[in-house]
């Protein structure tokens, strides 16, 4: 049974011509699949759909073999961690710790873990010297480090990250690159959009392309 | 003919669309009756079908205001005790026709303050700064109006994704306790704030780099021009406002 499975998904928002076109695609929570397309063609929309942060107009979107309208926000952030385009718009702690450590205590994890955790996690992203620091005031590559290290510390069996190389060099593209190597060996799925073909090539298992609402697969 | 007349009001200059809501608002809040709220509901919707707002949605929203509306209907039949009684529990009036009226006047006034406003939403923002310098109101203060206008859909959304950023992190915004709920919130208060005033440094910045305020005086694209059905709207408006509620207080 496919992790996650979309079926005759379309999409329009309201008042506006139909973005997405009977888009059907499963995945399973193993390697990378990189989702690319032109500008405005609605691949953030796909992404929000895959965890529940829009409805489809028709069709529907499974998640282990239940239907995710049932399911609520929370239950699908258990299974899915789910990175935005705009990293700002999910720093919302009064510090980098604060920032990482809230889904973990969500988890009701004890203290002590949470501490680990954190201390962990703090290095491998570069944060460790902005522990304290309010998560608005780093720069766009510190930001988008504190937001991918946050779902990540979760440990979600698929993660889902839109636009993950924007604002990062490329050590640090090498970093995250080598970071979602880790999470593939640990047996847990990562479907990223972008447009860092360099990066899609480097590390994509398997490559969609979005075109004018329809969804085909790279070399099909 | 309709058509036209659609299209001859939504071309109203700002500041006569200024006048019919001032109108719609006084008259909402001096009557307080249900009978005659009803009948400046019934023009409220009357001149948004002309102007083509479409309000079904607006009224559709208010069914969320129900059940603070049951609570004003009874607190105002238990305390002001006004009316005929239709339920009470020995002494104490659960239900009278006082309270149903004052719940339906709350009603019906907040409609008609509402729907009053999205006339308003049928001008350019752009326009409304204009009318506002026009009136002789400071560009300063009419350009924050502004820019508090563009800027809350936005605010709003951003609210939003916090809130969906929270959930995906494993809050069940609907399970948790008062006193957690109260917490998240503030974790939502705090980015917002943060970015108002990132975002109000950023535009002070780009604004000043861009001129604002070099020169005590400033030319403008567009000028309004109030014209003849601008001034009829104006005076019927003022004028019919003025007779109703001289009428009511003579009476």
């Amino acid at each position: 049974m496919a992790f996650m499975e979309l079926l005759q998904v379309s999409f329009s928002y309201r008042g506006q011509k139909q973005l997405l076109n009977d888009i059907n695609f499963s995945i399973h929570n193993e390697g990378i699949t990189a989702l690319t397309g032109p500008n405005g063609i609605g691949k953030t929309t796909l992404s929000k759909l895959m965890v529940g942060m829009l409805v489809p107009t028709t069709g529907h979107i499974t998640l282990k073999g239940q239907d995710i309208s049932g399911m609520t926000l929370a239950q699908i952030g258990r299974l899915v961690g789910y990175v935005f385009q705009n990293p700002e718009k999910q720093l919302f702690c009064p510090t980098v710790s604060e920032e990482i450590s809230f889904g973990l205590q969500n988890l009701e994890l004890p203290e002590h873990d949470v501490q680990r955790l954190v201390k962990e996690n703090l290095p491998y992203f570069e944060l460790e010297h902005l522990a304290q620091s309010f998560p608005l005031q780093l720069s766009e590559g510190e930001k988008r480090r504190l937001a991918i290290a946050a779902v990540l510390v979760l440990e979600p069996e698929l993660l889902v990250l839109d636009e993950p190389t924007t604002g990062l060099d490329a050590y640090r593209k090498h970093l995250l690159g080598e970071c979602l190597k880790k999470i593939v060996a640990s047996e847990r799925g990562v479907f990223m959009i972008s447009h860092d073909n360099n990066f899609i090539n480097r590390y994509a298992s398997r490559i969609l392309i979005l075109e004018n609402g329809r969804l085909k697969e790279h070399g099909c | 003919m309709g058509v036209r007349l659609t299209v001859k009001m939504i071309n109203l200059d700002p500041r006569a669309k200024i006048v019919i809501v001032l109108c719609l608002s006084t008259l909402a809040v001096f009557f307080n009756t249900p009978g005659s709220l009803l009948i400046v509901l019934i023009i409220t919707l009357l001149l948004l079908q002309i102007f083509q707002v479409k309000y079904i949605s607006l009224i559709y929203k208010f069914r969320r205001l129900l059940p603070v509306l049951l609570v004003l209907l009874f607190v105002q039949s238990a305390f002001t005790g006004h009316g005929q009684v239709l339920i009470a529990f020995g002494d104490v009036h659960i239900l009278t026709t006082g309270g149903v009226s004052s719940a339906g006047c709350v009603l019906l006034r907040m409609l008609i303050l509402f729907g009053s406003a999205m006339i308003i939403a049928t001008s350019n923002s752009r326009d409304y700064v204009l009318a506002l310098v026009q009136l002789k109101i400071p560009y300063e203060i009419a350009f924050m109006v502004l820019i508090a206008l563009r800027f809350l859909p936005i605010f709003i959304q951003e609210a939003n994704d916090t809130l969906i950023a929270m959930q995906l992190r494993g809050v069940d915004i609907k399970k948790v306790a008062w006193g957690k709920k109260i917490k998240y919130f503030t974790y939502i208060f705090s980015p917002l704030v943060s970015n108002v005033l990132i975002k109000a440094n950023q535009l002070a910045i780009s604004m000043e780099a861009r001129g604002f305020r070099v020169y005590p005086r400033r030319t403008y694209l567009r000028v309004l021009k109030y014209n003849l059905l601008d001034y009829l709207i104006t005076i019927l408006s003022l004028s019919l406002t003025l007779a109703v509620l001289t009428l009511s207080i003579v009476r």
